[in-house]
């Protein structure tokens, strides 16, 4: 661990170093911009985030203080542990009138809850394909940077950084994992109580509930649609006959359930689980850096692709600091930020942007180590199904297992 | 018996006589004045209270809702789940308890015990059950410490000791957690010399008539402690019936509880499932309720049903009856020494596979977080401290001027912050401080601080000052000293016991706010439980653990000091 600080306050200065040289991503500016980010000098911007994570505290911390030399521009990190309860302050505002001078300037956000947001007209925008580093986003290789979870983005949140689910496992115990749905199958049955998944609703949870459905439906094409409930049945039966198949080897024979995909990287580090599974592909790096799993960890993704999306940076609507709160939009998707994220020792978020796009100098930066815990060989990123699928999904689950 | 019995009835009441207080003109005028005085004063809690439960009715009432609710299927068993264990825990705790009393009551043990107590209701509730389920899970440290060499095992095995399907270990986070609690509120009568000596000085009586120490303990005692239980009892059953972290933590996932599903949809994104959430709360509300005034009237029944008159003196084993409370505190004591412990362990444990009972590598990470953290300590201890100062003026002025029929009947809106769903009393809280524009501000977060503390404080404080002895008024009025001399010369100081255990039960509570910190603050406000419940979301046990120890560390020092001020006073005896 000693390593890993040392390496990140080495980062620090070799990042303002080469910050205080030169930002060429920067020199074409737009006169509007300069604008911006001149009434921006002297704002506050309170950014809501989850803040369950040291690293993603530490990393924004870092970027606080970039903000404050750079911009002149106070960055407050206010930690939440879930970001529906900021929509839900936002729209309690909206319902008391605050229309200006609101409680929170940016907010990390993405699914169903910029979904919420963007309906009930709770954002501010477009903005966010408008800020200079969008030009660098990889829009082509990534798509749902611009649609998220099966939702057009129309500019109402910058894209802030990538996740794909992901499992990992101890090479000690587990040599050869199971690299697809049906591979898990026959895993689960071998290994009888060591596997398991987090209860949905709960977002992991969730998402392998997508994960399944896309790999054993045979109607793929429907998910993509606006939910169907005519198409319903036909489209998820395979997922139920697979679950009632799989159910029965999982843990406590698939009676109970996880609560979170936390709980189930802690039991599968206790030993009682073989699997885990996340939706950052470097947890488990983190989780060695961190010296909380053994280095003979590995993560892996199914050979045919994982369920993958994008996270945001959105502005509501009342925020009292507009200009600041899309300059630092604008710094969090910036070559220099994105990069410092990307690196595990700092973060290990997966970057929006597409090195090729930018100047050599910047593209240099995304070029790291190997590290132990790392995703082996990179899968394909399936996107989202329609998020209008989700809410029956979850019913139906609940109905036949969840109580 | 008969007369006996008579005689003890009614040396029990004389404590809620109505004191005359000697100083109290009774002119017309000055009548009209005090009742000015009263209103007012009650007003100052009723009018947020008020508003509060009101901004949660009007925003949290969905009547359409409730169909949806009605009609989903995890509804029921989730409700059966949440009956059961917050009913389990608080009978449990509560029988507990009256055993351990009835072994301790008016011997040494018992002083003993109370020293105990400030420490062990410093424990956050979250961090317990952390400790505990890492204690008796199956990769747990109970089984580790006999595994390989005993039991063969190299693989935790399939046990359902932890999150078991019937909600055991949730009820024994419970039991172990509130019993201090109870013994604290007995604890809190007891220091009333109408009450505590009393008790003594009678049980002292029947055993003198050839009662056996318990059957005297049951007879007398137990019955005079059971209506004064009924405030620290309400708190254990609301808490025990709408608690969320311990339920997620320690609870079965299927069916979760009530508490659980409510906040997970009251989490949601969507309006219609919040509102689901809400009417989940209501019931939940509800719940708390019926099962507070189904207790209430059962306790009023029991009462009547008086087994003192048959004169069955009981055989007295008092030896062995008093080694099995030594049994039981040291096993108490044990319990909250192992779970200490292992949370010690926790907050250093790096990789830690089973079945090793130390860990393969250790990380300081967790308390350097912890170390970073140590500025939101001055915010805690403002709030905490003002909060505190608050509540306790406002309960000592009220204690000391409202009339008895007044404060009986403030005691009910008084215990709503108790009774109410916390995720019902946040939403209220927050639409009350919106509406009035003071969201974010110090002022707004000790006001939502100081209602919270405040049932408490008055449940710690009324029992001592309620049954101050009224002679010392009369002596002092006579020796021509004013009230005010007498409050501050005679009374309050020699109420400082009950006092400063009332202002440490209030800093307790107030550094264990979470969603009204959260809520009223705006997040612009860090306190060390906001800081340990949002690290906590993450799920690092080590982190959780070295929290645990930053959230006890500033209530066990507020008991430290209480005890410390509430020593009695030593006279000089060289004369």
């Amino acid at each position: 661990m000693t390593f890993a600080l040392n390496r990140r306050n080495l980062l620090t200065h070799t990042g303002a170093a080469a910050l205080a040289a030169t930002t060429p991503w920067a020199l074409a500016q737009t006169p509007a911009w300069a604008d911006i980010e001149k009434k921006a000098r002297g704002q506050t911007v309170v950014f809501n985030a989850w803040g369950g994570s040291e690293q993603i505290n530490a990393y924004l911390a870092w970027a606080a203080a970039e903000m404050a030399t750079q911009f002149g521009i106070k960055l407050e990190h206010v930690k939440v542990t879930d970001t529906a309860d900021v929509v839900k302050r936002v729209r309690n505002e909206k319902t008391a009138g605050r229309a200006t001078d609101g409680s929170v300037d940016m907010v990390w956000i993405n699914g169903e809850n910029f979904l919420a947001m963007k309906k009930e007209g709770l954002l501010f925008g477009p903005f966010a394909e408008s800020l200079p580093a969008f030009k660098f986003v990889d829009t082509e290789g990534k798509p749902t940077t611009r649609i998220d979870f099966a939702e057009p983005v129309a500019g109402m949140e910058a894209p802030w950084g990538m996740a794909q689910l992901t499992f990992f496992a101890d090479r000690a115990k587990v040599p050869n994992a199971p690299r697809s749905t049906a591979a898990l199958l026959a895993f689960a049955r071998a290994n009888p109580g060591r596997v398991a998944y987090p209860k949905p609703p709960n977002f992991h949870g969730t998402t392998f509930l997508k994960q399944t459905l896309l790999d054993v439906t045979a109607d793929k094409d429907a998910l993509y649609k606006a939910y169907d409930a005519a198409a319903f049945a036909k489209v998820t039966a395979p997922l139920w006959a697979h679950l009632d198949a799989l159910h029965p080897h999982l843990w406590r024979a698939g009676k109970q359930f996880a609560a979170n995909s936390a709980a189930v990287r802690q039991m599968m580090a206790d030993g009682e689980l073989l699997l885990a599974l996340t939706f950052n592909p470097n947890e488990a790096a983190n989780e060695i850096a961190a010296s909380r799993l053994p280095k003979s960890v590995y993560s892996y993704q199914f050979d045919t692709g994982t369920v993958g999306n994008t996270h945001f940076l959105a502005i509501p609507f009342n925020t009292k600091s507009k200009e600041a709160s899309q300059v630092a939009a604008n710094f969090l998707m910036s070559p220099i930020a994105q990069a410092r994220k990307a690196d595990i020792a700092v973060w290990g978020d997966p970057t929006v942007l597409a090195p090729g796009k930018m100047p050599a100098l910047d593209a240099a930066r995304f070029t790291s180590a190997a590290v132990p815990g790392q995703v082996d060989r990179t899968a394909p990123v399936l996107p989202e199904p329609h998020g209008s699928w989700v809410d029956p999904i979850e019913k139906e689950w609940l109905r036949r297992y969840g109580a | 018996m008969a007369a006996g019995s008579t005689r003890l009835r009614k040396s029990g009441c004389a404590a809620t006589e109505p004191k005359l207080n000697p100083w109290q003109r009774r002119t017309p005028a000055a009548h009209a004045a005090r009742r000015v005085g009263h209103v007012a004063w009650a007003a100052l809690v009723l009018a947020p209270l008020t508003g509060v439960l009101w901004a949660a009715v009007a925003s949290a009432w969905d009547a359409q809702a409730w169909a949806e609710l009605s009609s989903s299927p995890l509804l029921w068993p989730a409700w059966r789940m949440t009956l059961w264990t917050g009913l389990a825990s608080t009978l449990l705790a509560y029988g507990l308890c009256a055993w351990l009393l009835s072994r301790t009551f008016a011997l040494p043990l018992w002083a003993r015990l109370v020293r105990a107590l400030g420490p062990m209701l410093a424990v956050p509730h979250a961090a317990f059950a952390v400790g505990l389920v890492f204690l008796i899970a199956p990769s747990g440290w109970l089984l580790r410490a006999v595994s390989p060499w005993l039991t063969g095992l190299t693989q935790p095995p399939a046990w359902l000791s932890s999150q078991d399907p019937w909600g055991l270990g949730m009820v024994a986070v419970l039991v172990f957690k509130e019993l201090p609690f109870l013994l604290w509120g007995i604890a809190s009568q007891l220091q009333r010399d109408d009450v505590g000596l009393r008790l003594a000085r009678e049980l002292r009586a029947a055993q003198t008539m050839g009662y056996a120490r318990h059957t005297a303990f049951w007879h007398v005692v137990w019955p005079q402690l059971v209506p004064r239980m009924r405030w620290p009892l309400m708190a254990v059953l609301a808490y025990g019936l709408t608690v969320v972290d311990v339920a997620q933590i320690a609870g079965p996932s299927n069916p979760a509880t009530l508490s659980v599903l409510a906040w997970q949809w009251l989490q949601d994104a969507s309006p219609v499932t919040n509102a689901q959430g809400a009417q989940a709360g209501w019931l939940l509300a509800g719940t708390v309720a019926t099962a507070a005034l189904l207790w209430a009237s059962s306790a009023t029944l029991t009462r009547r049903r008086s087994h003192m008159l048959r004169g069955l003196r009981g055989a007295d084993a008092a030896k062995p009856l008093a080694n099995a409370g030594t049994a039981a505190i040291a096993l108490l004591l044990g319990v909250y020494g192992a779970v200490v412990l292992t949370l010690l362990l926790s907050s250093v444990a790096g990789v830690w596979p089973f079945p090793q009972l130390l860990p393969q590598a250790w990380t300081w990470q967790g308390w350097r977080s912890v170390g970073g953290s140590l500025g939101t300590i001055s915010v805690t201890l403002i709030l905490a401290m003002a909060s505190t100062a608050l509540a306790l003026l406002w309960a000592i002025t009220w204690l000391e001027w409202a009339p008895s029929a007044w404060d009986k009947a403030m005691r009910w809106p008084l215990a709503l912050p108790l009774l109410l769903p916390s995720v019902l009393w946040v939403v209220g809280l927050h639409q009350v401080a919106l509406r009035t524009g003071i969201t974010a501000s110090w002022g707004a977060l000790v006001l939502a601080h100081t209602l919270a503390v405040l049932p408490y404080v008055v449940i710690a404080l009324s029992p001592a000052y309620l049954g101050f002895d009224a002679h010392c008024a009369h002596i002092s009025a006579s020796l021509g000293r004013s009230h005010w001399a007498f409050l501050t010369r005679v009374k309050w100081p020699m109420l400082r016991a009950a006092i400063a255990s009332a202002a440490a039960v209030g800093v307790a509570v107030s550094v264990a706010q979470y969603l009204p910190t959260l809520y009223v603050g705006e997040g612009r406000f860090s306190t060390v439980t906001t800081e340990a419940v949002t690290l906590a979301s993450g799920g690092q046990r080590s982190l959780v653990a070295a929290y645990a120890f930053l959230q006890w560390l500033l209530p066990v020092l507020g008991f430290a000091l209480a005890t410390w001020l509430g020593k009695p006073r030593r006279f000089a005896t060289s004369i």
